[in-house]
C-alpha cells in the first residue's frame, strides 16, 4: 500500500501524523514534509496509515492499493 | 469547483411540513429564516444543527443584510478550500460593525494571508510547542492547588478561562508574568460580561498589545512569535506590513486561542462530571484522553461558524447566491454530519476517528490547533490525577451563549 498527500490541500492539521508518525512526517511548519509522491506503507503500518488518511479534515490523503501480482 | 458536487449533498428536502414542525419546535423557520443570535439556537443547538444537516444544504437568514448557512461537511470543506470564490477579505461576519479593523491573517486572502501564515506557522507547529507541555502541566496544577482542598470550584472562572491565557501569553508571546492577570481577566470579561460592557475590556487588551508590540520592536529579537510580528512581513508588492496590520495579527492570535479553548475544555469537563462511567474509562486508561479531546472538540465546538463573502454568483442547494452575499460555514454542523460520522449525536470518547471540523478547514485552518490540543490533553490528564471524582453542583445550571462562537459562562463542580 502507498499513500499520497496532496500538497495543495494539506494545511497542517497534523492529524495523520498523530496516527502514523512513521508514514506522515511533518516539516517545521507542521505540514506534511513529503507530498505529491507515493509514500510506501509497510504492512504493519497500513491500519495506522488508513486511520491517518480518514481523519484528515481536508481529504488531502489518497490511498493507493498496489496490485498483488503482475497485472 | 462548487458546481461539480454530488447532487445528494446539495439537494434540499425541506417540505411545508418540515417548516411547520420547525416553527412548532423552535419558534421560527430555521431553513428560510435562520438567526444565529436567536436564543432558540443557543437552547436547541444540537437539534437545530441536526435538522439543518438532514434536510437543508443551504439555509437562509434574513437578519440584517441576510446571509446563508451551510452545515454539510462536504459543502463546508468546498467553501473553506475555495478562497477565490468564497473570500475572507470582507471579514468573517456579515453586517460587520463599521470601523472595525480587519484582523490578519484571518480576515484576508492570499497573497497577504500566505505571507503572514508562512511566517507564523513555524511558531505553532508540533515540534515548536512540544517544550511548552511541561509548563502547561505545571500551570494546570498551580490552578488546581488553589481550590482542591475547598472541594468545589467554578471551573470556567478558576481554570478554563485562565489556563489557555497563561499558556499563550507566557509561552508563545513571552509576556511578563506580572501582566498575565490583567490580560486574562480582560479576555474573560470581554467574553462573558453583558455585551454592552465587553468593548471596554477588549480596549484594555488592544492598548496593552499595541504598547507591547512597540516595546518588543525596540528590543533585540528573542526569536519569538511576537518578534516576527513586530518586524513584520513583506507583501508581494514589495511593501512591508504596516503597524496596524502587525497589531491586528497580534490581536488575532490572542483572541483566536484563549476564550475558544475555554469552551471545549469546560463542556468536556461537564460531560465527565455527568458521566462517571465514561470518566472511569479515562481513569482506567489515560491513553484514551487524546481521543476524548477530539470527541469533545467535535461535539462542543467553540467556533460555531465563520463567514465568507462571494466573489461571484453561485447557485447552490436551490439558492441563487449573489456576488457580495455572505455564507456562513457552520463548522459545528459539519462535525455532526451523518454522511461522514457514524452516530454523530452520540458522544463517544473512545472513537478511533472523530472526523470533525472544530479547527476549521482550508488555508485559514486554526493556527493554534496543536497548542489547544496540548492544553486540553494536559488539563484532563492532570485534573483526573488530582480530582478523579467530581459532579456538577446540584441546583446549579451552566449558562451557554451562542453566535459566531459558543461559550459557557459557568460550571460549578464539587468533589
Amino acid at each position: 500500500m502507498k499513500v499520497i498527500v496532496d500538497p495543495d490541500v494539506c494545511t497542517g492539521h497534523g492529524r495523520c501524523w498523530t496516527y502514523a508518525p512513521e508514514i506522515y512526517t511533518l516539516d517545521d511548519n507542521g505540514y506534511n514534509a513529503v507530498t505529491g509522491v507515493p509514500i510506501d506503507v509497510p504492512p504493519d503500518k497500513e491500519e495506522a496509515a488508513r486511520l491517518g488518511a480518514r481523519t484528515c479534515p481536508e481529504r488531502a490523503i489518497t490511498i493507493v492499493v498496489s496490485a498483488p501480482g503482475p497485472l | 469547483m462548487i458546481e461539480d458536487l454530488d447532487p445528494s449533498v446539495v439537494e434540499s428536502t425541506v417540505s411545508q411540513e418540515d417548516i411547520e414542525e420547525s416553527i412548532r419546535k423552535y419558534g421560527r423557520d430555521i431553513y428560510n429564516d435562520f438567526d444565529m443570535l436567536d436564543p432558540t439556537f443557543n437552547e436547541n443547538f444540537d437539534g437545530i444543527l441536526d435538522d439543518l444537516l438532514a434536510k437543508c444544504p443551504v439555509a437562509k437568514s434574513n437578519v440584517g443584510s441576510g446571509y446563508y448557512l451551510v452545515t454539510r461537511q462536504q459543502l463546508v470543506r468546498e467553501i473553506a478550500q475555495n478562497w477565490k470564490t468564497f473570500s475572507n477579505a470582507q471579514g468573517y461576519q456579515p453586517d460587520r460593525p463599521e470601523g472595525l479593523p480587519y484582523l490578519y491573517p484571518e480576515e484576508c486572502d492570499p497573497p497577504i494571508h500566505t505571507a503572514w501564515r508562512q511566517a507564523l506557522n513555524p511558531f505553532m507547529g508540533p515540534a515548536k510547542i512540544a517544550p511548552y507541555e511541561a509548563v502547561i502541566r505545571q500551570d494546570a496544577n498551580t490552578l488546581i492547588d488553589r481550590f482542591v482542598d475547598r472541594g468545589e470550584c467554578d471551573f470556567v472562572t478558576e481554570f478554563g478561562a485562565v489556563l489557555p491565557g497563561w499558556a499563550f501569553f507566557k509561552n508563545v508571546m513571552g509576556v511578563p508574568v506580572d501582566d498575565l492577570d490583567v490580560l486574562v481577566s480582560s479576555v474573560e470579561r470581554g467574553t462573558f460580561e453583558p455585551p454592552p460592557d465587553r468593548p471596554k475590556h477588549f480596549a484594555i487588551i488592544f492598548e496593552y498589545l499595541g504598547e507591547y508590540l512597540k516595546d518588543r520592536a525596540k528590543q533585540e529579537s528573542k526569536g519569538e512569535m511576537v518578534d516576527m510580528i513586530a518586524a513584520g512581513v513583506m507583501y508581494d508588492d514589495g511593501t512591508m506590513a504596516s503597524y496596524e496590520d502587525r497589531l491586528s495579527v497580534l490581536v488575532d492570535m490572542v483572541f483566536g486561542g484563549i476564550a475558544t479553548t475555554t469552551y471545549v475544555m469546560a463542556d468536556g469537563m461537564r460531560y465527565l462530571a455527568e458521566n462517571p462511567d465514561q470518566r472511569q474509562l479515562l481513569l482506567d486508561d489515560p491513553s484514551l484522553i487524546p481521543r476524548a479531546v477530539e470527541e469533545f472538540a467535535r461535539v462542543y465546538p467553540p467556533v460555531v461558524q465563520l463567514g465568507r463573502c462571494l466573489t461571484r454568483d453561485v447557485e447552490l442547494g436551490g439558492r441563487q447566491m449573489k456576488q457580495g452575499d455572505f455564507v456562513m460555514m457552520c463548522y459545528a454542523g459539519s462535525s455532526r454530519d451523518p454522511r461522514v460520522i457514524e452516530e454523530p449525536a452520540k458522544v463517544d470518547i473512545t472513537r478511533k476517528v472523530a472526523l470533525h471540523s472544530a479547527f476549521g478547514m482550508g488555508p485559514h485552518r486554526c493556527i493554534g490547533a496543536n497548542l489547544a490540543r496540548l492544553e486540553l490533553v494536559a488539563t484532563y490528564e492532570e485534573w483526573l490525577k488530582r480530582i478523579p471524582h467530581f459532579q456538577v453542583k446540584s441546583g446549579t445550571e451552566p449558562i451557554y451563549e451562542t453566535g459566531i462562537l459558543r461559550s459557557m459562562h459557568n460550571l460549578h463542580l464539587v468533589w
